[in-house]
């Protein structure tokens, strides 16, 4: 019932109303806040990676202290911020875009966002707490088996919690886009953005399961005195390389599919035309997710898995250029004669098309498994993942944060502030990750903490950090425009780029907590556009005004949370100092008090659950006379804006 | 929504309702006895100590049937509105196989191929 009402609300009462909100849409702020500070804490280990590796022979960074900020990076980046941020994206339009009133489970909604706060809180409590991980963001088993402190256990733990509240998210969007659509929204009418983030949802669904094994293996191994990758109690340690590989591959898709999405609404919208192919678009997205689960193994060539199996899964990986090309050929054949109009984020999603390129062509160079050989564990992979990762997704977070920015918070990101950030980012992009090929093919190792002087390599390496430093201004520049625009606060009104084509941009700005006041009748696809063109740009309702069904706010999500977070540190510090525990933590001080915190923080897991299944929540219902209300007042706002 | 079925069903509604229920139950009681017939068979083919490699294939097919029993005729797959939940089952079922295969072949044997 906590609609905090009125603009004078007490910070403790906004806070209580974040802590306990089961609203999509501030769960896409508070998905976006998190995010965004693990991106600027990935960001900041970056940094100090190409600090690190800007001249030959620095000591700015020890060896071991290396090897924690390279799998820092990584694990943050990926877990931590690109896919909260893009869940951010998601929350905030997807129900819009289907005409929905919120997900479908909003309860699990809260419950996924706690959990990866909780996860990634507990994951970087590491640095404090005796050492980060420092096996690299793959965690390979031999390597972190033998990885000395509980740095692994913080990763095990982290990702198993965060990666829980990443799979109930995606059990839950699937549920919204297959069972909550409105009247009219068709699967051929869905936008893309809905379409990229049901296929990326399902991918979680298939995905993280084998992720969530893997990591149990190693948890018990690490904890509780299982010998699964121990290879000389007859473990064997290839079995995790392929468990994180069957859930890495297709998670890669899961950050591209929605950043696809992000850019193809850009595309159209920003080129004032409908999406050109949209049925191949959709064919596409759905192949690449089956290709996806096919083509693990290509990270592992040169494993030893034999030629048959290399070759096989070198096919398959090429397979998946094709329909990334029908992609890319339907985004140009939109912008192809359109109206187009150069918005920040239409020229991220212009930048995005070579850049996203290159990164493609570099990844069937490795697709050629004998090629690899060479490739491998060189700056040449680093090169190619981040041309894909960072020209790909973070490109499409960058534009959808402004593109989406007025349905998050009302308001208008400054453009021309955007505009120099847009091009910074780019520059700094391309002067970081290009020269890095060259890098690669010269013979530079990654994950290696330096080099040394006279091997050819120091100019290209300061050409690389001076890239990072433009990015890291760039970023700086929107954080500075973000506080801009919050301390001004001026608010704007339904479709402020004046070209939505899609459902969410009819809705009023600020969106009401229900959404939809009439459940919308869907006409065509392209919702909006094509009322704008047919009728009289308003989206018709396909009912009446009726009380709207509603759920109460929630503090469980949290508790239950908060009590795996406090279980974690029970389980992490129960193998030290006992006898039958794995080298890496049986020397270390025995903890006879973390049994005791496992079943505490599980105990207050459970009764949290319990109170949530026996205790019955009916939610509550919005009176038709305060929708109406609502209505009458949004009608003499509008009368009164003209 | 559930709370919003409350009209009165007339009076062929009402017949139509039956009948379906009657036919449900018809079907539901036939696959609880095939299942039963099946578990027999099993049960009688371990009982009566034929050669190993003749019963053990058959008892896994006879699973299978009976798994698909249970998901089609008592976990209602059969029924309209489960096409998704359809699809999901058969696309984990085909990646799950897959997987298992390769960590058979490439893991556990472990030669390479």
């Amino acid at each position: 019932m906590a609609q905090v009402k009125g603009k004078k609300a007490g910070f403790g009462a906004v806070l209580w109303d974040y802590l306990t909100t089961v609203d999509h849409k501030k769960i896409a702020i508070i998905y976006l806040v998190a995010g965004g500070f693990f991106f600027a804490l990935g960001g900041i280990e970056a940094m100090l990676i190409r600090a690190q590796l800007a001249v030959p022979n620095n000591d700015f960074l020890s060896a071991g202290l290396f090897n924690e900020v390279i799998t820092m990076h990584g694990t943050t980046m990926i877990f931590l911020a690109a896919m909260p941020l893009l869940f951010a994206f998601m929350n905030a339009v997807v129900p819009l875009q289907i005409g929905a009133r919120d997900v479908a489970f909003p309860f699990l909604n809260s419950l996924g966002v706690w959990l990866f706060v909780f996860g990634g809180i507990f994951l970087n409590l590491s640095w404090f707490l005796g050492g980060a991980p420092d096996a690299g963001w793959t965690s390979y088993a031999s390597l972190s088996i033998a990885s000395p402190g509980h740095g692994i256990d913080f990763y095990a733990v982290g990702l198993q919690i965060a990666g829980a509240g990443t799979l109930i998210s995606g059990i839950n969007f699937v549920t919204t886009i297959i069972t909550m659509r409105a009247p009219g929204m068709t699967y051929m009418r869905m936008p893309l953005f809905t379409w990229t983030t049901l296929v990326a949802a399902i991918l979680i669904v298939f995905a993280f399961p084998p992720l969530t094994i893997g990591v149990f293996l190693l948890m018990f191994d690490r904890m509780f005195g299982s010998n699964f990758f121990i290879v000389e109690a007859g473990g064997n340690t290839i079995i995790w390389e392929h468990l994180f590989w069957i859930f890495g591959h297709p998670e890669v898709y899961v950050l591209i599919l929605p950043a696809f999405g992000i850019f193809s609404e850009i595309f159209s919208t920003f080129s004032r035309k409908r999406l050109f192919g949209y049925s191949a678009m959709v064919f596409a997205t759905v192949l690449i997710g089956f290709f996806g689960f096919m083509v693990w193994a290509h990270h592992m060539f040169t494993v030893g898995l034999g030629p048959t199996a290399n070759a096989i899964f070198a096919l398959a990986t090429m397979a998946i250029a094709v329909p990334t090309g029908i992609k890319i050929f339907n985004w140009i054949a939109t912008i192809w004669g359109g109206s187009i109009e150069f918005t920040t984020p239409m020229l991220y999603a212009l930048a995005f098309i070579p850049s996203f390129v290159m990164g493609g062509v570099t990844g069937i160079m490795q697709a050629a498994a004998p090629a690899d050989y060479q490739y491998h564990d060189s700056y040449f992979i680093v090169a190619h993942f981040h041309y894909v990762i960072v020209g790909g997704v973070v490109f499409a977070l960058l534009a959808g944060l402004h593109f989406y920015w007025p349905i998050i918070t009302g308001t208008m990101l400054s453009e021309k502030l955007g505009k120099i950030e847009m091009v910074i980012f780019f520059i700094g992009f391309h002067c970081t990750f290009l020269i890095q090929h060259w890098l690669g093919l010269w013979g530079m190792p990654r994950r290696v903490f330096t080099y040394l002087d006279g091997q050819g390599y120091n100019t290209a390496n300061m050409i690389s950090s001076i890239g990072a430093a433009l990015m890291a201004i760039a970023v700086i520049i929107l954080l500075i425009n973000i506080i801009k625009t919050l301390v001004k606060n001026e608010k704007v009104g339904t479709d402020p780029w004046g070209d939505g084509r899609t459902l969410e941009w009819s809705l009023p700005i600020p969106t009401p907590y229900y959404n939809f006041a009439n459940t919308p009748l869907i006409r065509g696809i392209d919702a909006l556009a094509l009322e704008k063109e047919e009728g009289d740009g308003t989206i018709p309702a396909a009912g009446p005004v009726e009380a709207i069904h509603m759920p109460n706010n929630s503090f469980i999500p949290f508790m239950i949370s908060f009590g795996l977070f406090v279980a974690g540190f029970g389980a992490l510090y129960f193998a030290s100092g006992k006898p039958w525990a794995i080298d890496a933590v049986a020397n270390l001080p025995e903890k006879p008090w973390a049994l005791y915190v496992l079943i505490a923080g599980l105990a207050i897991t459970f009764i949290s659950m319990g109170v949530r299944s026996w205790k019955d929540d009916l939610g509550y219902y919005i009176p038709k006379e305060e929708l109406e209300a609502d209505l009458r007042e949004l009608e003499a706002r509008e009368r009164g804006a003209k | 929504m559930a709370e919003q079925n409350h009209e009165q069903l007339t009076e062929s509604q009402l017949k139509y309702l039956r009948m379906e229920r009657t036919k449900e139950m018809r079907i539901q009681m036939i696959s609880f006895g095939l299942m039963i017939f099946l578990t027999f068979i099993a049960f009688a083919l371990v009982a009566l100590e034929i050669d190993k490699n003749f019963v053990i294939p058959i008892v896994i097919g006879l699973a299978f049937l009976q798994v698909v029993l249970q998901f089609y005729y008592f976990m209602h797959m059969k029924d309209k509105g489960h096409e998704f939940a359809k699809l999901f089952i058969l696309v984990g079922m085909y990646f799950a196989i897959a997987f298992v295969v390769c960590f058979i072949m490439i893991v556990w044997i472990g030669n390479p191929i």
